[in-house]
């Protein structure tokens, strides 16, 4: 069993998911949909109306960000840093230019992790996959170029789009969804225009 | 050093030793600021409210920062002992360090499911019962029953009050009988 778990551990599914920063957000969030409604749920100092309600909107909030981070953090600001990278650092530029996108160059990271003899050297994907350049690299090197400044370009868009989508974006996005949401599924009620006049009076 | 000198070491940094809790608590932290901030801007919510959702929310992402720390380094350590069976030192070597990495997002994956949820369900509320004591959410006045007994007895008009025993000259409405003549509904 050990020996089982220790070989999940290393999958090279695993570490593709792991290298990567917006997978491991998309994950995390993923996570976080799951586990902060599923806690409220089983809190029983709440009263069942105000669980209800609390689940909802957590899941919404949760969704939200996941939906949001997905369809237009990831896509704009890996694909973003990739295509400042060469700009930004000159003497690099060579690097970037081997690889056609941020998910090409994942790709091929993919394969540079694997063994050298099993997996790289007689295998037909990397030569439909890659040019010149780096099917040498990953047939003939044991210890092929990973290109730091390249991944690291992109982990560094990916983070930064990670924060501004997360933390800035979803809140406001959110905010107006949600209320729109909970209203549909009935949790929520329209406030009547007895108590916006009340409000009024009072303010 | 220039600021693109600067970046490219912070990128290389980034592409040879990613860490997956990096992200996690950069975003937690800037939630932990911001959404505070969201909150307390939101013109339409009670001044009240909004200081206890703003608590609240920050408490929660403060939480998760060392949470999500402590969990991927522990998850981290835990594969540093694993040993791989027949494979030379150097492969096990890079295998256990593939484990690391693998085990870190484990980890932070652990955190936010199971352990950042259940500490802030333990202990949001102490704190929050602390910082911001909550009014009791019924409704209804709670009664004083000692005091409205108090009540009662003041509003009962007391006959014997009128006549003050203290003063040896007795009031002139004491000598007549005020009830006489009394119709029903009034005196």
């Amino acid at each position: 069993m050990i020996t089982s778990l220790a070989k999940m551990i290393i999958s090279s599914p695993l570490t593709t998911m792991a290298q990567s920063a917006s997978t491991q957000v998309a994950v995390e969030t993923t996570m976080k949909a799951i586990g902060r409604p599923g806690f409220i749920l089983i809190d029983n100092n709440i009263d069942p109306d105000t669980k209800k309600y609390a689940v909802a909107k957590e899941f919404l909030y949760q969704a939200t960000c996941l939906l949001l981070y997905m369809t237009l953090v990831v896509p704009l600001f890996k694909e973003g840093a990739f295509k400042i990278g060469p700009k930004l650092f000159k003497d690099h530029a060579a690097d970037f230019a081997k690889f056609k996108s941020a998910n090409d160059y994942y790709k091929y990271r993919k394969y540079a992790d694997k063994p050298f003899e099993s997996d790289r050297v007689v295998n037909n994907k990397i030569d439909r996959l890659f040019n010149a350049d780096l099917r040498k690299e990953l047939k003939t090197k044991e210890n092929p170029n990973l290109y730091t400044r390249v991944k690291g370009t992109i982990e560094a868009g990916n983070i930064l789009g990670s924060v501004l989508g997360l933390a800035i974006l979803a809140p406001q996005v959110s905010h107006a969804i949600i209320h729109p949401c909970l209203r549909a599924l009935g949790m929520e009620e329209k406030k009547s225009a007895k108590a916006k006049a009340k409000i009024d009076t009072k303010a | 050093m220039n600021f693109t000198n600067r970046l490219g070491k912070i990128c290389d940094a980034l592409g040879t030793n990613p860490k997956a809790t990096y992200p996690v608590m950069l975003i937690a932290l800037v939630k932990g600021i911001c959404r505070p901030t969201f909150t307390m801007m939101d013109k339409t919510e009670k001044p009240e409210t909004k200081k206890y959702t703003a608590l609240r929310e920050g408490l929660t992402e403060f939480i998760a920062i060392p949470t999500y720390l402590v969990c991927g380094e522990v998850a981290a350590r835990i594969a540093k002992k694993l040993k791989f069976k027949n494979v030379p030192p150097d492969v096990n070597t890079s295998l256990v360090k593939r484990a690391s990495k693998n085990m870190m997002f484990i980890g932070v994956c652990t955190a936010a499911l199971f352990i950042i949820p259940a500490l802030c369900s333990v202990a949001i509320k102490p704190i929050m019962d602390k910082f911001m004591p909550q009014k009791p959410k019924n409704n209804k006045p709670q009664i004083d029953t000692n005091m409205a007994n108090k009540i009662t007895t003041l509003n009962k008009p007391d006959i014997n009050s009128f006549a003050d025993k203290s003063n040896p000259i007795k009031p002139i409405y004491n000598n007549r009988n005020i009830y006489s003549g009394m119709k029903v509904g009034g005196v």
